[in-house]
């Protein structure tokens, strides 16, 4: 794999294969996650690619000191698909979005298919809402904690204990992983 | 914002999560700066987060790639298309600047040029005063020349004319030579007269008084008509532009010659 700091310097010197790998990389992680916050393929395809646009044309914004790449595209999508959500006229858009593809071809749409998966799905209920709200539903913290009804500092822990959990699980799998490697020499 | 402050209270969740407003965000970018430890735990989470995405992918139909790469390079194309147009509207403007700058300066050259013609115009006609004033020298010099050797030959008689009861503050010098037969004369010290009159100068020639001319008393010295023979000079007033006989009674002053 092309060391992801290459990778995004050759995105700013607007090489299309950089982009073309960069999207082979991210598309699926972003796109899981507009999906789930707009709950219709159909914009969340036209968002995606609206997405990867803004990557490509305003690549030379990222910097490397202020966070990592995926961070970067990350904010950019769920702004894209906030500002969709949030627009009076979105119905009729929809319409619109819906004319480029056929329908049938993509519409999965169930809450199957929206609920998560990974280490996420083994985290206690209630720190597990709390990452789905903010993380999959681009709500704030302040939105979510009314939404989880608890106080402020209590959704912030819930946030602060569900990422450990995460970041646990995640280094078992890298440890095992490292162990499997050293094995496998 | 302070270190501990920013962990505690989930900054940097949020932070990643792109809910910080733009102050709140520079400030959390100056702590990072700031605080190098800051930044593992920055990254930890976006580890996490970012993790938690990749778990939850969900697979994009493949047209959607397809179509981004082809409306990429639309734009590219686009924008190749329209770059020479680009470059065109620079070279425009290049030789538009170029254009208004050389005729900016045109005119200026023009406004100096016209400028210097019209100083050119002063200088011919300073220039043209000055030959006539040199001109006008050079003559008064051939003239004082002339007097001075009139007055300093030897054969030059100087007579000073004394005004008589009628004009006695009048005077005038008289220089005849009679081998040149010349007369000059020196009109300085005779009083002005108004404009009806003049002094007109007489040569009496056994009882006859003979014409010598008018006196031009616009001229300090002036040459008079040499009349031979003469016995007296005299100088009498006339009516403006002279008289064929002299009025004796306005007889002013006369001196008889050697």
């Amino acid at each position: 794999m092309i060391d992801e700091q290459i990778l995004i310097k050759r995105l700013q010197n607007k090489d299309e294969i950089a982009l073309s790998l960069i999207y082979d990389n991210y598309a699926a992680a972003l796109y899981g996650v507009i999906v789930r916050m707009c709950k219709d393929e159909d914009i969340a395809q036209n968002l995606l690619q609206d997405t990867f646009l803004t990557i490509w044309e305003k690549a030379d914004s990222y910097d490397v000191d202020k966070g990592r790449f995926y961070t970067w595209a990350y904010r950019i999508a769920k702004n894209k698909t906030l500002n969709f959500l949030r627009k009076p006229s979105k119905l009729i858009q929809t319409d619109d979005f819906s004319v480029y593809e056929s329908k049938e071809q993509t519409k999965t749409s169930t809450d199957d298919f929206l609920s998560l998966n990974g280490k996420i799905a083994s985290l206690e209920e209630h720190h597990q809402k709390a990452i789905e709200l903010v993380y999959f539903n681009g709500l704030t913290h302040r939105e979510a904690h009314k939404e989880m009804d608890v106080p402020l500092g209590t959704f912030k822990s819930y946030i602060r204990q569900a990422l450990r959990e995460l970041r646990q699980s995640y280094s078992k799998v890298i440890s095992f992983l490292m162990i499997l490697i050293e094995v496998v020499r | 914002m302070d270190k501990t402050y920013i962990i505690e209270n989930g900054v940097l969740e949020q932070y990643v999560l792109g809910e910080l407003n733009s102050s709140e965000q520079r400030q959390v970018e100056d702590a990072l700066h700031q605080y190098p430890e800051l930044k593992e735990t920055l990254e930890s989470i976006e580890i996490s987060f970012e993790q938690l995405g990749v778990d939850n992918s969900i697979v994009v139909p493949d047209f959607v790639k397809d179509k981004l790469l082809n409306k990429i390079k639309e734009d590219t194309k686009i924008k190749m298309v329209s770059a020479p147009e680009k470059n065109y509207k620079t070279y425009f403007a290049i030789a538009a600047s170029i254009a208004g700058l050389l005729l900016a300066s045109s005119i200026y050259l023009y406004s100096e040029l016209s400028g210097a013609h019209n100083e050119l115009e002063i200088v011919e006609q300073e220039n043209t005063l000055l030959n006539e004033s040199i001109y006008d020298l050079n003559s008064s010099l051939s003239e004082v020349n002339k007097w001075y050797i009139t007055i300093n030959d030897p054969e030059t008689e100087k007579y000073v004319l004394k005004g008589n009861d009628l004009m006695p503050e009048a005077r005038m010098i008289s220089y005849v030579n009679d081998s040149k037969k010349s007369v000059v004369i020196n009109t300085k010290e005779l009083p002005e007269l108004d404009d009806q009159h003049n002094y007109q100068m007489w040569a009496d020639v056994e009882g006859v008084m003979i014409n010598m001319g008018i006196i031009d008393k616009s001229k300090d010295m002036l040459a008079m008509n040499y009349v031979d023979n003469a016995e007296s000079l005299n100088i009498t007033i006339e009516p403006a532009g002279g008289s064929d006989h002299p009025d004796v009674s306005q007889l002013i002053t006369n001196i008889y010659l050697k």
